[in-house]
């Protein structure tokens, strides 16, 4: 299935993000889908939906931005961040 | 916990394409040509491919890499006409299409130094294989005259990503109600840019100019 193997080409950059920035857990995504790119965005929605139960994602959600173009890009990423927290925990 | 939103901005392809371009220069430095052949199935890829080894093999060094989600039907009809078969299976049944990381996993059992032209005979699909770059010099769709006039309209992606067509079967169309020429009008509008060669690798009737291209493309034959 097409979709999936683009959700997981997702989850492979969303994980070497995870690796780059340090931070734990992934929470949420963006991503961008054109309507020539090939890739239908409720499928690839369904696909992210079954990938990002497992770590390091947290039940992350997805957005998808559908644009007109051939662009397939991940856009964005929340990350959980610990640091955060202890800094602001007086 | 906090949330750090962090931009990534990322084509989601991108490491397929940077394999594929990595590809693409082991193709130029050796010189050779690569096509990507993709289609419906039964469009009579393999059929195709066999009447090309039978032909020019022996003038012009080939190799062929196949991908199919289950079995290696195709490479087994082909490696009756050549040693150089590479069989690029897809994993699992639900395998859709072929990408670059295969391409480059499956040139290391061919010699690049020995052959001139190669050939990737993708997964049976219109769809998926449109979409990914697997460092070939040209895409070529080929698709049958039992599949309907309407193919290009319906699989624009396949038909845009493509240089080349090859409308094949022809020998069947005294039996069918195929309409021809709308048909090749329905390629030019979706890519005017296509070369298209009308074909019937079974009986072989119009492989002259296919054969003829071939030649060309690898400097067998000086244009």
């Amino acid at each position: 299935m097409h979709e999936m193997s683009v959700a997981l080409e997702v989850c492979r950059l969303a994980e070497e993000q995870v690796g780059v920035e340090g931070l734990p857990r992934v929470v949420g995504m963006g991503l961008e889908v054109g309507h020539r790119s090939g890739v239908m965005a409720d499928n690839l929605a369904f696909c992210l939906d079954t990938l990002l139960t497992h770590p390091p994602f947290r039940a992350a959600r997805s957005v998808i931005r559908r644009t007109d173009g051939s662009a397939l890009r991940l856009e964005w990423l929340e990350l959980d961040d610990p640091e955060t927290e202890y800094a602001n925990t007086p | 916990m906090p949330v750090r939103t962090i931009e990534v901005k990322k084509n989601i392809l991108e490491r397929n394409d940077r394999l594929a371009e990595e590809v693409r220069g082991r193709f130029q430095d050796a010189g050779v040509t690569a096509f990507n052949l993709i289609s419906s199935p039964g469009s009579g890829k393999t059929t195709l491919l066999e009447r090309t080894l039978q032909e020019l093999d022996g003038e012009i060094p080939i190799a062929v890499i196949t991908g199919d989600p289950r079995t290696l039907n195709d490479a087994e009809r082909l490696a009756r006409w050549t040693n150089r078969v590479v069989p690029a299976v897809v994993a699992g049944e639900g395998g859709c299409h072929l990408d670059a990381a295969q391409i480059t996993a499956a040139l290391d059992a061919i010699d690049l130094d020995e052959v001139r032209l190669v050939f990737i005979e993708n997964v049976g699909n219109l769809v998926c294989p449109a979409e990914f770059d697997l460092g070939e010099e040209a895409k070529i769709v080929v698709f049958s005259v039992t599949e309907g006039e309407d193919k290009p309209l319906k699989y624009p992606l396949a038909f845009r990503e493509a240089r080349y067509a090859i409308l094949n079967k022809i020998d069947l169309l005294p039996y069918l109600d195929f309409d021809l020429p709308l048909a090749i009008a329905n390629l030019g509008s979706v890519n005017p840019e296509l070369t298209v060669f009308l074909t019937a690798a079974r009986t072989g009737d119009g492989l002259e100019p296919w054969f003829r291209f071939l030649r060309e493309r690898t400097g067998a034959l000086v244009a």
